[in-house]
């Protein structure tokens, strides 16, 4: 009597986190938005996943970023996709990449952007009334915003050094038109992260960074 | 079906479902990393001179910022070039990424057969101003000259008084301190953090010279090979 009261309770636990997160389901939600891209490496590298009902977990190596790579600029390009039911907003936080030498790799000599706002497919929510807004200074491709600076550095429109340690880079209003209980293949909108490194005579070394991309609820715009 | 069993498939399909359910996340992360490797290189200063000789000429120049790759005749060296000195000025240019070693290997080969040919010892050496200017330049880095200078310099050489040939005699003044590889120059790093399309560097003069004297007649061929890297 006793275990079949303890199933009961059990099984009834479980339908209501079912049902729980059936209506709050893709109130927001962040994933791969497709496969990421690396050009002008050297020895480098970019890995994730190509399918946008994946989890957003991407590992770029820049490769070789001294002189001895020869190209303009290692540039990187993530795709993000977000879904959300509500007005949300982007935040990124960064840790790593603090190198006490200035002439090595600094958070300011990695350029990111984002880029190329578009729909995921057919139930992403195309709104009228307001727009996605890629914060300042973040709106560049930091391949093509790339100068040399006064000291002969290179330096971009929006970079890693912009970041403290929680950025809103993006906000908007609601993204998918449904209301599915999971991710669905075209129920946001994709946005690149882009992110630029010239190499330079830096201080050599290994230098390394994490950057955790957040969705939350945003400013009350309409839709 | 046993209910048992019944109940363990509901379970478990419940399960299943919740987890599904849990397939959406609000963060994402993209992890990154880049690798600085020590670089160092050397290239042509620009155009050589030469000054003093007979004959002769630069055969194939030196062209700034272009790998250094020279060929001068330094024409006659007998008696009948009255000048006091043959001499060949090679702007060489460093850049690296991290502290750095200029090395030398010369080799000095010749048709004569007797102790009057022209031999290493001979031929004189050294490296002059070290210049650390321009944008992107590591201005207030130091370098160690491991060489005596201009080998003309009065300091820097005399004739034997008791065997009456002119002699290169200050520390590393002649090709003969660098029949194997040997440090020439060696300092801090060069380059801030800046591309390589910067054009800037530190230039250094190479200086070479030889005394006209009554060597014994024949062709000679000196050949250096300069080699920097990043210990």
């Amino acid at each position: 009597m006793r275990l079949r009261l303890f199933t009961l309770l059990f099984l009834t636990t479980l339908i209501f986190i079912a049902a729980a997160q059936t209506t709050s389901a893709q109130a927001l939600d962040i994933s791969s938005g497709g496969l990421p891209t690396i050009t002008g490496a050297v020895g480098g590298s970019v890995t994730g996943s190509a399918n946008v009902q994946n989890d957003l977990v991407v590992t770029i190596n820049f490769g070789e970023v001294s002189p001895v790579n020869s190209n303009t600029v290692v540039k990187v390009v993530v795709p993000i996709a977000l879904r959300s039911n509500q007005p949300y907003q982007v935040t990124v936080s960064m840790s790593g990449l603090t190198n006490a030498n200035s002439e090595a790799l600094q958070a300011s000599d990695v350029g990111f952007g984002l880029q190329n706002p578009r729909l995921l497919g057919g139930a992403g929510q195309l709104c009228t009334q307001s727009t996605h807004v890629v914060r300042s200074p973040f709106n560049n491709d930091p391949a093509l915003t790339a100068s040399v600076g006064a000291n002969g550095r290179v330096s971009y429109q929006s970079s890693l050094g912009n970041l403290s340690s929680s950025t809103v880079i993006l906000s908007g209003p609601e993204l998918s038109k449904n209301n599915s209980i999971k991710r669905q293949q075209s129920d946001g909108w994709v946005f690149d992260a882009v992110f630029a490194l010239t190499p330079q005579f830096f201080a050599s070394g290994v230098s390394s960074a994490t950057l955790i991309f957040t969705i939350s609820p945003g400013p009350n715009v309409p839709c | 079906m046993p209910r048992l069993t019944k109940s363990l498939l509901l379970t478990i399909v419940l399960v299943v479902s919740a987890i599904t359910c849990f397939g959406q996340s609000t963060t994402g992360t993209v992890s990154m990393s880049a690798t600085v490797s020590k670089f160092v290189e050397i290239n042509s200063g620009g155009a050589v001179t030469l000054t003093g000789n007979s004959g002769g000429g630069v055969t194939t120049d030196g062209v700034a910022n272009s790998p250094l790759a020279v060929s001068i005749n330094l024409g006659e060296l007998g008696p009948s070039n009255t000048n006091s000195f043959v001499t060949a000025q090679v702007p060489l240019k460093l850049r690296s990424n991290a502290g750095y070693v200029l090395s030398m290997t010369a080799t000095v080969t010749s048709s004569g057969t007797t102790a009057n040919r022209i031999g290493a010892a001979d031929v004189g050496f050294g490296l002059g101003t070290v210049s650390r200017t321009g944008t992107g330049v590591n201005t207030t880095g130091t370098d160690t000259n491991a060489t005596s200078g201009d080998p003309t310099l009065a300091a820097n050489g005399a004739v034997n008084g008791t065997s009456g040939r002119y002699e290169f005699t200050a520390v590393r003044s002649n090709l003969n301190a660098f029949s194997s590889a040997t440090t020439a120059l060696n300092g801090s790093f060069i380059m801030n953090a800046v591309p390589r399309s910067n054009a800037n560097g530190l230039t250094v003069p190479a200086f070479f010279a030889i005394k006209p004297q009554f060597f014994e007649n024949g062709t000679t061929t000196i050949s250096v090979t300069f080699t920097v890297t990043a210990p």
